[in-house]
């Protein structure tokens, strides 16, 4: 007779998942078991269910751009190992991507008794996750899976939980069971997809465009999942709009186009904020307006009038009014833009005359800080590290970063060429996130090359995942920036609480002996002379390797637009912080 | 679109399949979105498998009311929701209020108010039910004078539109 757990692994199976994530324990031990019988899967043991649930984003932010994409599965048991999963399926929820997390329940005759190792783990997801479910019989099985990738995978991504009882998964199905997947199709009365746009929004939309005189897009997560960037790039280049990115937008099209403003928002370029500032119109693409980009909502772009195109209906006029809304998929939209005919060519001299000004405004500085390559006592920038990654990598390689002064450093200096080239956590920021999710991207794309960056506080909080770096060898290039500090932490103390760094130094290992026990390659670097060298050397060697280079602790990540401040209020010079400490 | 003032009060009506954790989600979106929700009631439809959800609260701006209803509408379970117009709509709810009566005050209610007395004990302690609009409830309290209410059991609002 057919089971409960033969049918988790045969609608995985029929769904084309490739690799599933996890770490056993009591409660969900028939699956793996079963799973180790068939060997229909790569099964990758992370260190901890934190660890799975980031390697498993990495299978899905990196292939959502491919030919095939896939979702990325973790599997955990009940209780603590379910909980462990949480923060990172709450980071997939906030970053819209689509993972399927399988946990394992204590028995349905023990539930609600406080059984050991038991946890309300549908109660906890629930408002972390697009959708939860319980199947309570073997027949159920099936048709929860195929609903529950439906739902992650459909319209904006999103996280789903299954939890099956231990007794379900050994269940077999009632006589007369059928399931035919082909043919499956989810009764959802309530699932509102809709990714069509209505002409009459779009005919509005193209007169908006081809009124205005000072236009920006703002180039969204949608467009990188979607793989929309070369049609955003005709559409840009026909209509001359320049374009400003969030920061999951990067990476959509080569970040060195002309008409590219890098990031915007809170440590976006001079160029995009100062742009957004003076536009008249606002073309978002597939974002929300977090707050991070927005900065102040009462003074974000006073005088622009804002085309909102968005998948998730409940996102548009949530944070920003919007003249005209497009809920439909920003790639269809996309496609139908880069080949109206009505659109018409504008040289918008003015408008990019501007643009060029504000382009100059700390170019020099920047510069010379890069040329100098060092702060504070001889020590290494992130801004000079990265520049040169960029350079040794020519901007195709894979970036996965983790959350902090790095991360917005390589926002800002790496040069994306490649198409979905850049993974982190962003809207729920979670450090640690590099190391795991940067496995799943090198196992989702194999033959890029992927650089983990971090920083010395990100790296220990997930660093045992260098054991599953080690046993499937995992080809991944480490790079650690070590400050000694917390660091953008550290920046907001600096700036904003006087200077005094609560909880933010921290004394770590030698992690020169931490990459030996795991037979990692290790070099350490303090000169700038080597950077460029080290880089090469990772390069060059196959496999794994770790380069720890030692940072200032002191530099700023600029420009910045302070919390709780309007984009107008963006700090762009050293020179100000000096004027206002 | 937003208008500052006196917070409105408001109804929406929502459709929503009858699974189990519906409920659990609706008010943990209330709390979690921190909405000033005041009634909260469900129903069985026609319609088997679907119920019917009315929501009251009270809120000033239009632009985050209508939150609510995108908020409630990417919910899975959730069929439709939408805002009644509150001019167009009939807004009820019922009350079962105990309180000390004698016939004097009984005669002089059931003159004033279409209730049901459900019971009636020794020493005057009575059982009434009364529904309709949430004003002629809180007169019917009134009606019956403050120091005399033992308990008030009110369900919540039910809506329609015409």
């Amino acid at each position: 007779m057919t089971t409960g757990k033969e049918l988790v692994l045969k609608a995985l199976e029929d769904l084309g998942v490739r690799y599933v994530f996890g770490y056993t324990g009591g409660a969900i031990m028939p699956i793996f078991d079963e799973m180790e019988r068939r060997k229909c899967f790569t099964f990758i043991m992370a260190r901890h269910e934190q660890g799975a649930a980031f390697m498993a984003q990495g299978i899905s932010r990196a292939s959502q751009s491919t030919a095939d994409p896939q979702i990325g599965v973790c599997m955990a048991t009940s209780g603590p190992g379910a909980m462990n999963l949480v923060t990172a399926v709450a980071d997939a929820m906030m970053d819209s991507v689509p993972l399927l997390a399988v946990t394992g329940q204590v028995a349905t005759g023990v539930i609600a008794t406080d059984a050991f190792q038991e946890s309300d783990v549908v109660g906890v997801m629930m408002p972390l996750t697009k959708q939860t479910y319980m199947p309570l019989a073997a027949d159920r099985i099936e048709e929860t899976l195929h609903e529950a990738i439906y739902v992650a995978m459909t319209g904006r991504g999103g996280p789903v939980l299954v939890d099956i009882p231990k007794d379900v998964q050994t269940q077999a199905v009632s006589d007369g069971y059928r399931f035919d997947p082909s043919a499956f199709q989810p009764e959802l009365p309530g699932f509102y997809y809709s990714p069509a746009p209505e002409r009459e929004a779009v005919r509005r939309a193209v007169a908006l465009i081809n009124q205005s005189e000072r236009p920006i897009v703002l180039c969204g997560h949608g467009v990188v999942s979607r793989s929309a960037g070369e049609d955003l790039r005709i559409f840009a280049e026909k209509a001359r709009i320049p374009i400003g990115f969030t920061l999951h937008g990067l990476s959509a099209l080569p970040v060195d186009h002309p008409l590219s403003l890098g990031m915007v928002g809170m440590h976006g370029t001079v160029e995009a904020n100062r742009a957004l500032l003076h536009a008249d119109l606002i073309l978002s693409l597939g974002m929300r307006f977090d707050d991070r980009v927005t900065g102040k909502l009462e003074t974000f772009a006073p005088n622009a009038k804002v085309i909102h195109v968005e998948i998730d209906p409940s996102e548009i006029d949530k944070n920003v009014s919007t003249m005209v809304a497009l809920n439909a998929d920003v790639g269809e939209v996309l496609r139908l833009l880069a080949r109206d005919p009505q659109i018409t060519s504008q040289p918008r001299r003015a408008w990019f005359e501007s643009i060029e000004a504000f382009r100059r405004e700390t170019a020099a500085e920047v510069e010379e800080e890069i040329a100098a390559g060092v702060g504070r006592e001889g020590r290494l920038l992130m801004k000079y590290i990265v520049r040169r990654l960029s350079e040794v990598t020519a901007g195709k390689d894979i970036i996965v970063s983790d959350v902090g002064q790095h991360q917005m450093i390589l926002a800002r200096f790496y040069n994306f060429q490649t198409p979905n080239s850049w993974f982190t956590s962003g809207g729920a920021g979670t450090m640690g996130c590099a190391l795991p999710m940067a496995v799943g991207v090198k196992l989702a794309r194999p033959g890029e090359r992927v650089w983990a960056v971090m920083g010395d506080g990100g790296f220990q909080m997930n660093l045992q995942e260098l054991g599953t770096v080690m046993e499937y060898q995992i080809d991944i290039k480490i790079v650690l920036l070590n400050n000694g500090y917390l660091g953008m932490v550290r920046q907001w103390q600096t700036l904003f609480y006087d200077g005094r760094y609560a909880g933010t130094p921290l004394k770590s290992p030698d992690f020169g002996l931490i990459a030996q026990a795991y037979g990692i390659p290790y070099r350490r670097v303090t000169d700038t002379d080597e950077v460029g060298e080290a880089l090469r050397q990772a390069v060059d060697h196959p496999g794994a390797f770790m380069l720890e280079l030692r940072c200032d602790p002191s530099e700023i990540v600029l420009p910045m637009v302070p919390a709780g401040g309007g984009i107008a209020d963006m700090i762009v010079s050293k020179k100000q912080i000096g004027e206002s400490k | 679109m937003s208008s500052n003032g006196q917070p409105k009060r408001r109804a929406i009506l929502a459709f929503v399949l009858n699974r189990s954790g519906v409920l659990n989600k609706i008010s943990m979106l209330i709390r979690r979105k921190m909405y000033n929700v005041e009634t909260l009631t469900v129903c069985a439809t026609l319609q088997p498998g679907i119920s019917r959800l009315t929501l009251t609260l009270r809120e000033a701006n239009d632009a985050k009311a209508l939150q609510v209803v995108k908020q409630l509408e990417k919910m899975t379970e959730v069929i439709s929701a939408r805002e009644l117009d509150i001019d167009q709509s009939f807004w009820r709810e019922v009350a079962i209020v105990k309180f000390e009566g004698d016939n004097n005050l009984l005669a002089a209610l059931d003159q004033r108010f279409p209730m049901e007395i459900l019971d009636r004990r020794e020493r005057g302690l009575c059982v009434a039910q009364i529904a309709g609009t949430s004003k002629r409830i809180d007169d019917f309290i009134a009606a019956i004078g403050k120091e005399k209410v033992v308990e008030v059991a009110r369900s919540g609002f039910t809506a329609m539109e015409m």
